[in-house]
């Protein structure tokens, strides 16, 4: 969601002003004053519910990062300062080491994966007969939850399971998907490419198809075999899409965690799958550590800020509509 | 030139690619559907078998059963057109007025509302569930959200109530409606229409089409929702919805056909929104270009 912020604005600053008409100047005002009540009275549940679910949260949300509390008593809050993050963000912490390392590789990870798998399957995709089917097939888990993927997953994890029949059917033993700490995470992470895989191939697909086709009959003549014209024309003219894709994947890798949950319960084993978001969720409603938690919070958005504005930079820079 | 174009190969390499890769995402599904399906012995021993050989129902009457299907759909179904409705009906409003109205802060009011969408949604998590557990006058709380026990999240409205206003729904709704024609809104004003008849009789019919996307991303999101939903209603089974019910009941069922019986409830859950992309596969689809999400 965050990823679009780029196009919008600068779509919208292009917009701005536009509706401006000439009226007569008699009647000029009393319409504005009509419009501007009716515009208030449109936006007025919008901006009441933004007050109370965003600003308000987001004010509280600073801070609680600044403040030790646990239970629900807000007279027991007590303003501590910069504490919670120099208890977070020291070298003996485990949220810098393990957690914070275990967010950065998972959404390495699965944004590799998601990427290349997503920028192959839609590179050869095109060339198909029931291009609707195969699509539809790789957007499926798309639209399951969370909830569905994580179990299926686990579910085929097992030692019982599909993929560990597939392995002892070629005589390859059992691997410890979700019990050995060194797999764990990568385990977790595939299945987060493979959730997302379909959204990523339906945006590259679109950008493949925008791609003039006489460039490809250019190269075609000049005798380019088609891994030349992949790396030489495909890769280049497709920068915009993938550059929305890959971002887009990191951000949401960098916070996802629902799946860490239905798949591991606990980030486990020995913290090998837990990372930052989980984290917060745990310190909060687990431990009750409003204060850490909400540093957390805060740590973990400002990582996420700062890519989203490396995106607004990369997509402005280009000037193309990604 | 054009006898070159028209020398077809068939891209074997391409047809093989995707077609492993199609098989990797239609198998965890296929292991889905056949769980649910198998007998008591049949799960959790070795060797694996991909299909059920003691094909059974009673996977899906336990599921009714001992997860309690029928009421965890009913909340799900509450909380989902709910949510869809008010998302539907606040977006439509916001954004016909960032489009077509002239009033003051107007601009300054829209770049709020992208800026919006760039707080993930994690941030606001914790402050969220205490603003709900400090609910003025709800579920026990005094005046001032004191005293209660559990204040708003003790109510199903503590589910829909963070998902109510999109951000992103205002945005897509505005940009559509930028679109429609101002000479058509300024012959209804000399005709003495007010805003609200401009609004209801002339946008609102045009802006059908992202309307349907903006529902159905909606729909889904929030049929799906799992972090927020499963906050609320870990202490108050009342509450759950379909993806968390499954989840969480899960230590409370048959524990030597847990995962037939999760499988059989998964299938369940997941048939109303398949059949809802199937129909609407074109409007959904567009929506997820836009947003890039997931």
């Amino acid at each position: 969601m965050t990823g679009m912020y780029a196009s919008a604005t600068r779509e919208a600053t292009s917009q701005l002003g536009q509706t401006e008409l000439s009226a007569p100047s008699k009647t000029r005002s009393r319409r504005f004053r009509r419009e501007g009540r009716a515009g208030y009275l449109f936006l007025a549940p919008s901006l009441l519910f933004f007050l109370i679910f965003l600003i308000l949260p987001s004010f509280f949300a600073i801070f609680l990062s600044l403040s030790q509390w646990g239970g629900y008593d807000l007279t027991q809050i007590k303003f501590i300062g910069v504490e919670n993050y120099s208890d977070i963000l020291n070298f003996n912490s485990t949220f810098l080491s393990p957690i914070l390392v275990n967010t950065l590789v998972f959404a390495a990870m699965s944004v590799v994966l998601a990427v290349a798998g997503s920028l192959l399957v839609a590179q050869c995709i095109e060339r198909l007969k029931f291009q609707g089917f195969w699509r539809f097939l790789y957007f499926l888990p798309v639209v399951a939850t969370v909830v569905a993927i994580g179990n299926v997953w686990k579910m085929m994890y097992q030692p019982s399971g599909l993929i560990n029949g597939l392995l002892n059917a070629l005589h390859i033993n059992s691997i410890g998907f979700l019990s050995d700490p060194k797999i764990a995470l990568p385990s977790v992470a595939v299945v987060q490419a493979w959730a997302s895989i379909g959204a990523a191939v339906l945006i590259l697909t679109a950008g493949i198809k925008s791609i003039d086709r006489t460039v490809y009959e250019a190269a075609e003549i000049d005798g380019a075999n088609s891994w030349q014209t992949f790396w030489g024309i495909t890769l280049p003219l497709l920068r915009p899409s993938l550059v929305f894709v890959f971002i887009t994947q990191v951000i949401a890798g960098l916070q996802s965690f629902a799946l860490i949950i239905v798949m591991t319960k606990d980030g486990g084993p020995v913290n090998s799958t837990n990372v930052a978001a989980f984290e917060m969720y745990q310190q909060a409603f687990k431990f009750g550590a409003w204060g850490t938690a909400s540093a957390m919070a805060m740590v973990l958005f400002v990582i996420i800020f700062i890519i989203t504005l490396i995106q607004l930079w990369v997509s402005r820079r280009s000037g193309d509509d990604d | 030139m054009a006898a070159r174009n028209k020398r077809v190969r068939t891209p074997w390499f391409s047809y093989a690619l995707v077609a492993i890769g199609g098989v990797v995402m239609a198998l965890p599904f296929l292991d889905m559907l056949f769980s649910s399906f198998k007998g008591p012995g049949e799960y959790g021993v070795l060797p694996y078998h991909f299909l059920p050989e003691d094909f059974t129902w009673s996977n899906y009457s336990a599921a009714f059963d001992q997860l309690q299907l029928g009421r965890l759909f009913m909340n799900s179904v509450i909380v989902t057109v709910v949510v869809t409705v008010s998302v539907l009906i606040t977006s439509a409003m916001a954004g016909y007025a960032l489009a077509k109205l002239r009033f003051r802060g107007r601009d300054v009011i829209f770049r709020f509302i992208l800026a919006t969408m760039m707080l993930p949604p994690f941030l606001l998590l914790i402050p969220d569930f205490l603003i709900m557990v400090n609910w003025p006058l709800v579920g026990g709380n005094n005046i001032l959200g004191q005293g209660g026990d559990g204040g708003m999240t003790t109510n199903i409205v503590s589910l829909m109530l963070p998902f109510l206003v999109s951000g992103f729904g205002i945005f897509l709704m505005r940009q559509f409606m930028v679109s429609v024609p101002n000479e058509m809104l300024e012959a209804a004003r000399i005709d003495g229409a007010g805003e609200w008849r401009l609004f209801y009789n002339i946008v609102l019919p045009q802006a059908k089409p992202v309307a349907i996307t903006l529902g159905l991303i909606t729909f889904v999101g929030q049929w799906n929702d799992y972090i927020w939903t499963s906050l609320i209603a870990s202490t108050n089974s009342d509450l759950m919805t379909l993806p968390v019910g499954i989840q969480l009941l899960q230590s409370f069922i048959d524990p030597n056909r847990t995962m037939p019986i999760v499988m059989a409830g998964i299938v369940i859950s997941t048939i109303p929104v398949l059949i809802i992309f199937l129909f609407f596969q074109k409007y959904y689809v567009r929506g997820v270009m836009l947003s890039g999400m997931k």
